[in-house]
């Protein structure tokens, strides 16, 4: 399988000579298509300004990031908004829907700004509500709706147009547990069923276990890798406790 | 006085959001202060008693209306600072929270209200004072009066009254404010910023039936006014409150209307941000349709004074002048017996012998001199009624043609069996009803003949000098006919030696003592005497058209400028979420604009609407404006309307746009 992220040597300082912080240093890695790829780590690990840098929300320091074999990092920020609405789906802890619009109207937004024509932006918002189990609720506004429906219309968002790779910020974190399992299988789902590439930032373990790989990260560099291979889901969680005792600090981020 | 450093860096603070209210705050002093100064610019005139009376009068008409403009500005300066308290409440959760009592953040508010109501005052007043000056220049031309001197004006009367009416404004402000502060639980300040995320719209089928509802009452409002004739009050009441509710209606259903039929074509709805931008406006109908009904009745008023007003006061002039054919005109007729209505009989009076008895010398002041006798016909009661309600007067066709030769024209003949018609009053609606008549071959009955007329003998000739021609013709027959006939008037026209105020008041002096018999009506007109009542009237349409105009151009303008960047403030989350998915900066900023602009342009359109409507109906009725003035009305409020209302419109997109840019360049 061929790399869909690569980053080489990626660095993001804050603050200048005197008083600097390490948020990234020095992190390298790969994402392969059709991979579902954690990353966990404690707050303040870096493990959020790594996502915002590969999301190109934020710039890397130094070292390069490439998706679909392109350098964000050199990218000008108008080819960015592009590359962005292209290239990327954005899922957020706390959904970001327009309370505007309803449920349809929220997942065609990615595509009418993308100059989708009509008839193909309609036949791809009831395909990715199929896949992720909201059909029934696309004329409601999100407000009528469960945190769990809600994240589920803003990842059907995300991966309405298909994008390279889909970030994923914390989804389950404002969900109860059943919304989360429910939302995570759909991921599964996405990840087998349509060969999508997902990047999931989180720091809950159960939340991790649904991936096929996992990032540690502990004050801006790579501590640890955990790949799933054959595992099961149960023996593949209680790895990961055990990497996250290892880790240290966050007691109450084991469940 | 911390607090009041507080306030002071406050204000400083939200001056960059704010400007627009600021300036309209300003905006507003300075027109209330140039309008209410009037009385006083006359330090640099060289004004008659008449035109000092004028001036006056000017005054008390400004003064008049000043107080409904600063109840307008008033309304409009509330309006304005609910909407910056809102924006703050966030602040005040902060304050609170630090342990501030509530009389301190009082103290801040009251010291900001103190201080903005201060600098707007100060700065305001000091435009004013500047305008004032040129608005000298330009009252002494509309009164025709000349300059004497130039010293610099302030009015202290005018200072006052805008210190008075302003300061009561700001009180109220500031009671409003404390109070709001007075009531507020921390909890809710603290959250403020906290969307409401349910939001309530009306339904999309209900909004289609409502505009439906709308346009019939529109139309209705509108037929009603259109309808041929004269119409009582009763009708225009109707109407009134047929538009009203209309207007009302029309924007209470006008996104959800244009929702649904945009939904129905998808290929526009979903297209770039179409449906954001959609929605976004139908999301935010339940708090503004009542303002945008009410900022598209204020601009229909700014609308139709700016245009007809202004229209009015030049065809009025302009119709006055056409009133002044020599340079003065001394009418005598039967006056009125004691009930009041009864016309005493009229002896005819010799008015060039009645002078010399009088000792008159009327070559001391005169180059020409000559007198003119109406005459009355009785039997002739159908073309009586149909021609105006004092019935024609009659005139020897060689006093027509003499009167014709004073003027430079050539004299007209008519052929045996004939008469012709003068209408005295080029009033188009009135013209129009004599061409109409004239078209019909009407005969009349004088001195035992038969004549008839037709069109080719209407004329419109004002005959002597008068303030109001009225819509009474002279009808002009062979001379032989009216030999035996009873006078109705006498008219002593005179042309003087040349120009000059001196003329005048020799004219006036010469003819005052002349002796006429008892029960006879006189009036002396002069070109002066006319042009100073016109001035009159001129002035003051011309000023308080312009002066409301503006008052309620500013404030519907401003209306929306404040509850614009207030929208774009409210959405700088949701902008900011449109940018993370990877909309274009451009597209971002189109949609901004088409926001703006459908706020700004919908109840402007509707306006014009309402104005073209009201305004043809209005000439229709009075027969005020000729076209040219219709025109040179409409271009002058155009004119004023793209500055100002454009003004507004760019600086409330400019503003938006900075403020999501500022807001985007944070988060980076």
């Amino acid at each position: 399988m061929s790399a869909i992220l690569q980053a080489h040597h990626v660095e993001k300082y804050y603050g200048n000579r005197n008083n600097l912080t390490k948020a990234l240093d020095g992190i390298s890695f790969d994402v392969d298509a059709g991979e579902f790829m954690g990353v966990m780590g404690a707050s303040g690990s870096g493990k959020t300004t790594l996502l915002n840098c590969i999301s190109t929300i934020d710039t890397a320091t130094s070292g390069q990031i490439l998706i679909g074999g392109v350098d964000v990092t050199a990218m000008h920020a108008k080819a960015l908004a592009k590359f962005r609405r292209e290239e990327l789906g954005f899922i957020f802890q706390d959904f970001n829907l327009l309370d505007t619009l309803t449920a349809y109207e929220n997942i065609a937004l990615a595509l009418t700004i993308l100059d989708t024509p009509h008839r193909e932006i309609d036949r791809r918002t009831q395909d990715a509500a199929r896949i992720l189990g909201i059909s029934d609720v696309l004329k409601k506004y999100p407000y009528q709706m469960s945190g769990g429906q809600r994240q589920r219309v803003a990842s059907a968002r995300a991966i309405v147009t298909e994008p390279s790779l889909v970030l994923a910020d914390e989804p389950t974190g404002a969900l109860d547990s059943k919304s989360a399992r429910m939302l995570l299988e759909r991921f599964e789902h996405l990840v087998e069923q349509r060969n999508a590439t997902i990047l999931m930032v989180t720091h809950d373990a159960f939340s991790a276990s649904y991936c096929n790989r996992i990032l540690f990260i502990r004050d801006g560099k790579l501590f640890h890798e955990l790949v799933r291979g054959g595992a099961s889901r149960k023996q593949f969680f209680d790895r990961i406790i055990e990497v996250i005792s290892l880790l240290g600090g966050d007691a109450n981020d084991i469940i | 006085m911390t607090s009041f450093k507080l306030a002071l860096r406050n204000v400083k603070k939200s001056f960059r959001d704010y400007a627009i209210y600021f300036l309209t705050l300003t905006f507003g002093v300075c027109i209330f202060f140039v309008f209410n100064s009037i009385e006083s610019q006359q330090a640099i005139m060289d004004l008659t008693n008449g035109q000092m009376g004028i001036l006056r009068l000017l005054n008390n008409v400004m003064t008049t209306f000043s107080v409904f403009v600063s109840v307008i500005l008033g309304a409009l300066i509330l309006y304005a600072n609910r909407f910056l308290i809102r924006r703050r409440k966030k602040e005040f959760g902060i304050y609170m929270t630090l342990g501030m009592e509530k009389g301190a953040m009082s103290r801040i508010l009251v010291s900001e209200t103190i201080l903005v109501g201060l600098i707007s005052l100060g700065v305001g007043t000091a435009m004013g004072v500047l305008l004032s000056q040129g608005m000298a220049l330009v009252t002494a031309g509309l009164l025709g009066a000349e300059i004497g001197h130039f010293e610099f004006i302030f009015s202290s009367a005018a200072m006052w009254k805008t210190v008075i009416c302003f300061g009561a404004v700001f009180l109220l402000t500031l009671i409003f404010n404390v109070f709001m502060v007075q009531k507020q639980n921390l909890i809710d300040l603290i959250y403020a910023d906290r969307k409401n995320e349910t939001f309530k719209t009306p339904k999309l089928f209900l909004s289609v039936f409502l505009f439906i509802v709308a346009a019939v009452l529109l139309g209705g409002a509108y037929f009603l006014v259109s309808g041929d004739g004269v119409f009582g009050v009763q009708t225009l009441g109707v109407a009134i409150v047929l538009g009203v509710v209309g207007t009302f209606l029309f924007f209470f259903s006008l996104s959800g209307f244009f929702l649904k039929l945009l939904q129905q074509n998808k290929r526009v709805y979903l297209k770039g941000l179409n449906m954001f931008v959609l929605r976004q406006i139908n999301s935010k109908i339940n708090t503004t349709y009542i303002s945008m009904t009410m900022v598209c009745l204020m601009l229909f008023i700014s609308i139709s004074t700016l245009s007809s007003g202004i229209g009015v006061a030049k065809g009025l002039a302009e119709s006055m002048e056409k009133n002044i054919p020599f340079d003065a005109g001394f009418l005598v007729n039967a006056g009125f017996t004691k009930d009041g209505e009864t016309v005493r009989d009229y002896p005819g009076v010799d008015l060039i012998r009645a002078a010399k008895e009088g000792g008159a010398d009327l070559s001391g002041f005169a180059k020409t001199y000559w007198t003119t006798r109406y005459y009355k016909a009785d039997g002739n009661a159908d073309m009586d009624r149909e021609l105006s309600d004092m019935g024609p007067r009659f005139m020897k066709l060689s006093d027509f043609n003499t009167i014709l030769k004073n003027r430079g024209v050539d004299p007209i003949a008519l052929a045996p069996g004939q008469f012709a018609i003068d209408s005295g009053f080029d009033n188009e609606a009135y013209v129009e009803k004599l061409t109409a008549l004239a078209g019909r071959a009407p005969t009349i009955r004088v001195g035992g003949e038969k004549l008839k007329t037709d069109a080719s003998l209407l004329f419109q000739y004002a005959l002597y000098v008068t303030q109001n021609s009225g819509m009474s013709p002279t009808l002009i027959v062979p001379d032989a006919l009216l030999d035996g006939a009873r006078p109705a008037a006498d008219v002593l026209h005179i042309i003087y030696k040349g120009e000059g105020r001196e003329y005048d008041t020799q004219c006036r002096e010469a003819l005052k003592g002349l002796p006429l018999p008892s029960g006879v009506e006189r009036s002396l007109e002069t070109g002066a005497s006319v042009r100073e009542t016109s001035s009159t009237a001129t002035t003051t349409i011309a000023y308080l058209a312009i002066y409301l105009g503006i008052v309620f151009l500013i404030t519907s303008a401003a209306i929306l400028a404040i509850s614009q960047l207030s929208e774009t403030s409210d959405n700088i989350s949701r902008y900011g979420l449109l940018r993370k998915i990877g909309t274009d900066e451009r597209m971002i900023h189109r949609a901004l604009f088409t926001q703006i602009l459908i706020f700004f342009g919908v109840p402007l359109a509707l306006a014009l609407v309402h104005a073209v409507v009201g305004i043809s109906m209005v000439n229709r009725v009075t027969g005020m404006l000729g076209t040219g003035s219709i025109l040179a009305g409409s271009l002058f409020m155009a004119l004023i309307m793209l500055i100002v209302y454009g003004g507004y419109f760019f600086a409330t997109y400019l503003g938006s746009k900075n403020m999501l840019d500022r807001e985007y360049a944070r988060i980076e």
